[in-house]
């Protein structure tokens, strides 16, 4: 109490305590109000960040939902416009068996309807295979992605090429079927944007994680445009790309070698092992 | 406040300053219920401050003077104890504003109360005689004292408040389905 009793010769005994009391409260109340601004503050900006990713679930589910009206319309129509004539034509050959009673006739009509039959079974299983391809159902990730770069070999286009390094344990099928859809839509931007040369696919694991890398040499794409085209309305394809990703709980990047030659894309999966 | 120099006044002073601080204790003890560490501490501060109080109000004061020095002391832990309060719950990340809880009202109108009363019992215990001194003693003592009871007002009608939330949830009878309770003839 010494200082208190010092100060009141000097100040006076109300100036000090009017001012010791008035800066107590001042600082108390500037507490208190600095507290409450900056918690509103947070809150605030947590609820944007909230929206934000809720913004962009949005935008992935309309995405997905928008890929699978696409894919429905594409069957619709491959089944209306291609298996649909043909039916319409074999009904016309086997209706016009039933006027014209001549074997010779009918004979060379029953012969257009088969032909015209097994047109659309070819056509029928190749809606079929583009849906789920049967060497990846059957034979694994592997085969499958090593056929459908024959395929694209086959074109003369566009040279490529696919080399698996350990894949002696098979990630499980739904991972291999989400993989395998990655990959088809990598490789299908590669050859529709980049006009590369060459598409080289190499696959290895360490621990417990399966690397898929693309190298190419085309005009390819970085992480942060990757990143930027994940929050646009266009680029469907890739917001697939991201929703597959994350389901597989896996990561992808984006990159350029240090040669600024060749485009990287890498995949990264975590194996839970088939059963 | 010339009966402030009473023993008789003096003693329940020092009573409700005991009694006070244990029950702020006893609050800021129920509001850190998710800081075991902080929690565990406050019997102990408790334990502290109520034998440097007794060893005061015994050896030095005597219950002569007003109890300066504990209720200094009161001062200082309850104005860390809030103080760390409201810094713990604004770490904690939810979406509830701060003030909508009757717990922040509380800590605030002591955090108030302390800060402001402070200086004015510091210096009560030597400067009570002195007529401008209890002019200003009444007036800084009465105004912080009318600002505690709006306060703890607005607590405890948050307090209310959040009864009354409890209570507008949907009614048992919609867990009851008339079908399965109609009565059989």
């Amino acid at each position: 109490m010494y200082f208190l009793q010092a100060g009141d010769n000097n100040f006076g005994v109300s100036s000090v305590l009017i001012l010791g009391t008035l800066g107590m409260f001042v600082m108390a109340i500037t507490l208190i109000s600095v507290l409450v601004f900056h918690q509103r503050r947070v809150i605030r900006f947590n609820k944007q960040i909230q929206k934000m990713e809720e913004e962009r679930q949005q935008m992935l589910l309309r995405a997905s939902i928008r890929f699978q009206e696409e894919e429905r319309q594409r069957i619709a129509a491959d089944l209306h416009d291609d298996a649909g004539p043909l039916l319409a034509t074999a009904r016309l050959y086997l209706n016009e068996n039933l006027i014209h009673q001549e074997p010779a006739s009918q004979l060379q009509s029953i012969f257009s309807a088969k032909q015209i039959i097994d047109d659309t079974i070819q056509l029928i299983r190749n809606i079929s295979h583009s849906l789920m391809p049967p060497t990846l159902k059957n034979f694994g990730l592997e085969a499958a992605v090593k056929d459908q770069f024959d395929k694209i070999n086959g074109s003369g286009a566009i040279n490529a090429s696919a080399r698996f390094h350990d894949n002696r344990q098979r990630l499980n099928d739904e991972q291999e079927l989400l993989v395998f859809r990655v990959i088809q839509e990598l490789v299908t931007n590669i050859i529709k944007h980049s006009s590369a040369g060459f598409i080289h696919l190499t696959q290895n694991a360490q621990g417990n994680i399966v690397y898929f890398r693309i190298h190419h040499d085309g005009k390819g794409i970085l992480q942060d445009q990757f990143d930027k085209l994940e929050y646009d309305s266009a680029g469907l394809g890739l917001k697939n790309i991201q929703s597959r990703i994350r389901v597989l709980k896996g990561k992808i990047f984006f990159e350029i070698d240090n040669t600024q030659t060749y485009y990287k894309v890498t995949i990264e999966v975590p194996r839970i092992l088939s059963k | 406040m010339q009966s402030i120099g009473s023993a008789y006044v003096i003693q329940l002073f020092a009573l409700f300053t005991i009694v006070e601080y244990s029950f702020l204790c006893y609050f800021f003890y129920i509001a850190f219920a998710n800081k075991p560490t902080i929690k565990k501490a406050i019997p102990y501060i408790w334990v502290a401050f109520f034998i440097l109080a007794l060893v005061d109000y015994f050896f030095i004061n005597q219950f002569k003077k007003f109890d300066s020095f504990s209720v200094g002391l009161e001062s200082i832990i309850i104005i860390i104890m809030a103080i760390t309060y409201l810094f713990l719950q604004i770490k904690t990340v939810n979406n509830l504003l701060i003030y909508s809880t009757f717990k922040f009202w509380v800590a605030v109108t002591f955090l108030i109360n302390f800060s402001g009363t402070f200086f004015l019992y510091l210096m009560t215990e030597s400067m009570y005689q002195d007529p401008e001194f209890q002019k200003l003693y009444f007036i800084i003592n009465l105004s912080f004292n009318i600002l505690k009871n709006i306060l703890l007002s607005v607590a405890m009608c948050m307090k209310t408040n959040n009864i009354a939330k409890t209570t507008s949830l949907p009614p048992d009878f919609l867990d009851k389905d008339y079908i399965f309770n109609r009565p059989t003839n």
